[in-house]
C-alpha cells in the first residue's frame, strides 16, 4: 500500500520532471532557430522611402527595395485611359486597373517578370506599350498586366503607401 | 517500435551498446559530486559547439570586420548578443569545469593503474581545450585578441634555430594580421569537432577499465556497483541544473565578468594596452612562464619549456605515485601535498593577473619572487609525491575493503 | 583493527580532509582576493561609485535620462567623437518621434537611417588633438570601471578654483606643507610625492587639461561639459553633473541596447531554472532512496 504510493508519486513526479525539462529543450532550441530570421539592420532596409515630387509625367524611375528592383511610373492620362479600357478586355489574369494603383498617375510595380524572374524593359516597350520581358517575351500593358506572352500572371503590386504629397513609402516597416 | 529495434539491432547491435554501456553500465555505487564534472565538461563542450557554430554562421574572420561583425552579431542577430555571450562565457565555464575534474582525478587517485591511457586522453584534451580557447579569443579582433595572439604566437621565437621563421609561418606575415586570424577561424572552428572525437576516446577508455570511485579499491562483488541509468542520470542531469543556474547568472547578469574591457577596443597593431593579461584559466601558466627571467639569454626559452613542462609532467604522473593505496583519503601526507599544489594554483593565477613588475608590502616582496616560488612548489609537488611514495615515507590509514 | 574502528577512522580522516581542504580554500581565495587591492592601489585613483538606474538584476534604462542624453550627445560629444554603431532611427526605441529624430538627424547634415557619426574630420581631429578621438559606441564597455569611470572623467576636469590654486602654489615654485595639503584634498593627489605633484600642478598651471581620475592625469580631450552647455527643453537642470549622468546613461544604453532584453529574458531563465532543478533534486532523491 505504502510502497504503491509511493511508486505512483514517483512516476508523477519523474513524467513532470521530464515533461518541464523537455519545455526547457525546445526553448533553449529557439533562440537559435530564431538567429536565422534576418537581423536587425536588415529589417531596417525592409522599406524604402522615394521622394516622386520630381518624377515628371510620362517618366518611370527603378528604385531598389529589399534588394529587387520596382518600376514607379508617373502615368500620363493617355497611359491611365489605355489601361482602364483595357478593364473589360478578356485578361489572362483579370484584374481592374483601380484595384492595381492608389493613385491613378502613379504607378508602382514589382520589377520582376511572374514568368521567371527577369527585369523587364522599361516604359513603352511590347504590344501594349508597358513594358516587355525580353528573356521570353511577355507583354505587359501601362498597369503592368500580362497581355501576351508565357508569363501566366500579371506583375506583382508591392505593398506601398502615399506618405505625403511627395513622399512614397514601399515595403511595411517591421518592429 | 520494437519490430523496428529488432530489424536495426539485427544489423547493428543499438540496444545492447546502449545496455551495456549506458543504462545497465555498472558503475561505483559510492559516487561523490566530484564525479559530476566529467559529464559536465560533455555538457558544456556540447553548449560550446552549437553556440559555437550559430556564431560562425554570423562571424567574418576579416581583420577589417571582425570586430565589426562581433558588435553586428551583438546589436541586430535576433539573440546573437545570447549566443555569444553564452559562447565567451562558456568557454570560462568550461575549464572551471575540466579544472575541478581534473584535480578530482588527482584527489582520488583515478590516474593510477589501469586507467593511465584514460589520464593521457585528459591531458590532450585539456591541452586542445587550451589551443581552441586561445584561438577563439583572437576572433573576435579586439586589443587583448591582437595583443593576446602577438604574445602567445612570439613564444615560439624562443625555439632555438628555427623559431624566428617559424613564427613568420605561423603569421602567415611580418606580424599577427589578416592571414593569422583566418587560420586561426578556420582551426578554431575545426578543433573542438577533434575534441570531441578525443572525448568518444576518453569515455572508451573510461568504460574499458571502469570508474575509480573515492575509496579508489576496485569493486569486488555486485553489490558495490549500481546500474548508470537511472541513478546518475539523474544524478548528472541535477548536477546540469545546478551548473545552468550559476552559468546563467553569468549570462545574463554578469555577462563582462570574464572578458577584459580592452577587448572592446578594435585591435590597433600600432599600440600595445598599458597592461596585458591572459584569460584567468591561462594566469598559472603565464606566471610559470614569466617566473623564469634569471637565466639570461635562456630565459625565454627556458620559460616556454617550464610552461610547457607543467602541463608534460602530468603525463608522467600515473609512474611518480607510487603508493599502494589510490586514494588520497587514506594518504595523510598526499592529501597536504595536494592542497597545498591548488592553493599554489591560486596564488600563481594572482601573480600571473598582475603586472609583472608589480610587488606587495610597499614595494618589499616583488611578487616575481612569490612567482619563482610558486614555480617551484609546482613542480615540487610532483617529486615530493614521488619522494613519499617511492621511498615509504608516507603510511597510509586503513583503507575500508569494499565500499 | 575491527570494522568499527575502520569506519570511524574513515569518518576521521574525512573530517580532517574536509577542515583541511576548506582552510587551504580560504587561505587561497584570501590571497587572491586581498592581495590584489594592495598591488595595485600605487596606480589610478579610486572611483566614486554612482548609482544607475539600469544596474543590477532589475535595472531599467530611464527613457526621459536616455533622451536627454541622446541630445547631449549629439550636440556636445559629437562635434569630435562618433557612435558609429547606433542609427539616428534607434533613438525611436526610447521614446524620439519620428519627427524629432529626422530634424535631429538633419540638424548633423544626415538622414535617419545613417549612423551617428561625427562631422569631424579624422585627419583634422589628429592634428588639432594629436589623436583620433575613440568612437563612444563602447565606452563604457572598453574601460575598467565601466560607467563610473565615464562619468567621472567627464566630471573631474579642475576647476576654476583648481585652476587658480596651482597657478597660487606654482607662483615661487616650491610647495609648502600647507600647500601640499591644500592640494592633496582639492585634486586627490599624493602628496607624499612632492616632486610629481609639482610637475602636475605646471602643467596645469601651463594650461593643460588636468582630469584627477584619468591614469596620469593629462589627456588630450579638454572638458567637454559645463553648467548650461546643452539647452534640455524638458525642465531638467542642466547642471554639469546632471548632463554628464544623462550621457552616461545614453552611453550605456549604446553599449549595449539589446541589455533590457537580456535581463527580462534573464529572470524568466532563471525562475524556470530553479524549478526544474528542484524538481530534478526530488526526483534525484527519490531513486537514490532505494540505494541508502
Amino acid at each position: 500500500m505504502d510502497i504503491e504510493s509511493d511508486e505512483g508519486r514517483r512516476d508523477f513526479l519523474t513524467l513532470a520532471t521530464g515533461a518541464v525539462g523537455a519545455a526547457g529543450v525546445a526553448g533553449a532550441a529557439w533562440p537559435f532557430v530564431k538567429s536565422w530570421s534576418p537581423s536587425a539592420d536588415v529589417l531596417s532596409q525592409a522599406t524604402t522611402e522615394v521622394d516622386i515630387g520630381s518624377l515628371p509625367e510620362g517618366q518611370m524611375i527603378t528604385v531598389p527595395w529589399q534588394g529587387k528592383p520596382v518600376f514607379i511610373l508617373h502615368r500620363t492620362p493617355a497611359q491611365i485611359e489605355a489601361a482602364r479600357k483595357a478593364d473589360g478586355e478578356k485578361l489572362p489574369d483579370p484584374a481592374k486597373d483601380a484595384d492595381r494603383v492608389k493613385r491613378p498617375e502613379y504607378l508602382v510595380v514589382l520589377a520582376l517578370c511572374p514568368h521567371l524572374g527577369c527585369v523587364p524593359q522599361p516604359i513603352g516597350t511590347g504590344n501594349y506599350g508597358g513594358f516587355l520581358c525580353p528573356c521570353h517575351g511577355s507583354h505587359y500593358d501601362t498597369s503592368g498586366r500580362i497581355r501576351q506572352g508565357p508569363s501566366p500572371k500579371n506583375m506583382q503590386v508591392p505593398v506601398y503607401d502615399f506618405k505625403d504629397e511627395r513622399t512614397l513609402v514601399i515595403g511595411k516597416a517591421t518592429a | 517500435m520494437s519490430k523496428i529495434m529488432e530489424w536495426v539491432d539485427a544489423r547493428l547491435p543499438v540496444t545492447e551498446l546502449l545496455k551495456s554501456q549506458a543504462t545497465e553500465y555498472p558503475t561505483p555505487k559510492n559516487l561523490n559530486y566530484w564525479w559530476n564534472f566529467g559529464s559536465l565538461a560533455l555538457f558544456v563542450l556540447i553548449i560550446m559547439i552549437a553556440s559555437g557554430l550559430f556564431l560562425a554562421m554570423h562571424y567574418k574572420a576579416d581583420a577589417n570586420q571582425s570586430f565589426d561583425v562581433v558588435e553586428h552579431i551583438m546589436r541586430d542577430v535576433n539573440f546573437g548578443w545570447l549566443l555569444r555571450y553564452m559562447h565567451a562565457n562558456g568557454a570560462s565555464f568550461f575549464f572551471m569545469v575540466v579544472y575541478i575534474h581534473i584535480l578530482r582525478g588527482m584527489y582520488y587517485g583515478s590516474y593510477r593503474k589501469p586507467r593511465e591511457i584514460l589520464w593521457w586522453f585528459g591531458i590532450i584534451l585539456f591541452f586542445m581545450m587550451m589551443a581552441t580557447a586561445f584561438m577563439g579569443y583572437v576572433l573576435p579582433w579586439g586589443q587583448m585578441s591582437y595583443w593576446g595572439a602577438a604574445v602567445i604566437t612570439n613564444l615560439m621565437s624562443a625555439i632555438p634555430v628555427v623559431g624566428e621563421d617559424l613564427v613568420v609561418w605561423i603569421w602567415g606575415g611580418f606580424s599577427v594580421g589578416d592571414p593569422t586570424l583566418n587560420r586561426f577561424f578556420a582551426l578554431h572552428f575545426l578543433l573542438p569537432l577533434v575534441i570531441f572525437g578525443v572525448v568518444i576516446l576518453h569515455l572508451w577508455a573510461l568504460h574499458a577499465v571502469h570508474s575509480n570511485n573515492p575509496v579508489g579499491i576496485d569493486l569486488h562483488d555486485e553489490k558495490d556497483s549500481i546500474p548508470f541509468h537511472p541513478y546518475y542520470t539523474i544524478k548528472d542531469l541535477y548536477g546540469m541544473g545546478v551548473f545552468l543556474i550559476i552559468f546563467c547568472a553569468f549570462v545574463f547578469y554578469a555577462p563582462n565578468f570574464f572578458l577584459e574591457p580592452d577587448n572592446y577596443i578594435p585591435a590597433n597593431p600600432m599600440q600595445t594596452p598599458p597592461h596585458i593579461v591572459p584569460e584567468w584559466y591561462f594566469l598559472p601558466f603565464y606566471a610559470i612562464l614569466r617566473s623564469i627571467d634569471f637565466l639570461g639569454s635562456f630565459s625565454k626559452l627556458a620559460g616556454v619549456i617550464a610552461m610547457g613542462g607543467a602541463i608534460a609532467i602530468l603525463f608522467i604522473l600515473p609512474f611518480l605515485d607510487r603508493s599502494p593505496v589510490r586514494s588520497f583519503r587514506y594518504r595523510p601526507l598526499s592529501k597536504q601535498l595536494f592542497w597545498m599544489f591548488v592553493a599554489d594554483c591560486f596564488v600563481l593565477g594572482w601573480v600571473g593577473y598582475n603586472p609583472a613588475d608589480a610587488a606587495i608590502f610597499e614595494g618589499a616582496l616583488p611578487l616575481i619572487v612569490i612567482g619563482r616560488t610558486c614555480t617551484a612548489l609546482y613542480f615540487s609537488y610532483f617529486f615530493l609525491l614521488w619522494v613519499i611514495t617511492a621511498f615509504d615515507i608516507e603510511k597510509h590509514t586503513p583503507v575500508p575493503k569494499s565500499i | 583493527m575491527n570494522y568499527q574502528q575502520v569506519v570511524q577512522l574513515h569518518r576521521f580522516t574525512k573530517q580532517a580532509s574536509l577542515r583541511s581542504a576548506t582552510v587551504l580554500f580560504f587561505a587561497a581565495m584570501l590571497l587572491v582576493v586581498v592581495l590584489p587591492r594592495g598591488a595595485v592601489a600605487s596606480g589610478g585613483v579610486a572611483l566614486p561609485k554612482q548609482n544607475w538606474s539600469f544596474a543590477g538584476m532589475f535595472g531599467q534604462f530611464d527613457n526621459a535620462a536616455l533622451k536627454r542624453g541622446a541630445q547631449v550627445a549629439i550636440q556636445a560629444c559629437m562635434t569630435c567623437h562618433s557612435l558609429k554603431y547606433i542609427k539616428f532611427d534607434q533613438l525611436r526605441q526610447f521614446g524620439y518621434t519620428e519627427i524629432e529624430v529626422k530634424a535631429l538627424a538633419e540638424s548633423q547634415g544626415r538622414t535617419k537611417k545613417d549612423a551617428l557619426l561625427s562631422g569631424m574630420d579624422a585627419n583634422a581631429a589628429k592634428d588639432a588633438f594629436g589623436v583620433v578621438p575613440p568612437d563612444l559606441s563602447l565606452i563604457t564597455k572598453a574601460r575598467k570601471g565601466y560607467e563610473d569611470y565615464t562619468f567621472a572623467i567627464l566630471t573631474g576636469y579642475a576647476s576654476a578654483n583648481d585652476l587658480a590654486l596651482a597657478t597660487r602654489v606654482m607662483a615661487d615654485d616650491k610647495i609648502s606643507d600647507e600647500e601640499a595639503k591644500e592640494v592633496a584634498s582639492a585634486l586627490g593627489l599624493d602628496m607624499h610625492h612632492l616632486d610629481k605633484m609639482a610637475e602636475v600642478l605646471k602643467r596645469m598651471a601651463a594650461g593643460e587639461n588636468f582630469n584627477r581620475y584619468f591614469p596620469g592625469h593629462f589627456f588630450a580631450m579638454p572638458q567637454p561639459l559645463s553648467d548650461g552647455a546643452v539647452a534640455y527643453t524638458d525642465g531638467t537642470e542642466n547642471s554639469k553633473i546632471q548632463l554628464a549622468r544623462d550621457v552616461v546613461t545614453f552611453l550605456a544604453w549604446a553599449g549595449e541596447p539589446t541589455m533590457m532584453e537580456r535581463k527580462s529574458l534573464g529572470v524568466k531563465v532563471l525562475l524556470y531554472l530553479f524549478v526544474l532543478t528542484i524538481m530534478m533534486y526530488a526526483v534525484k532523491r527519490r531513486i537514490w532512496a532505494r540505494v541508502h
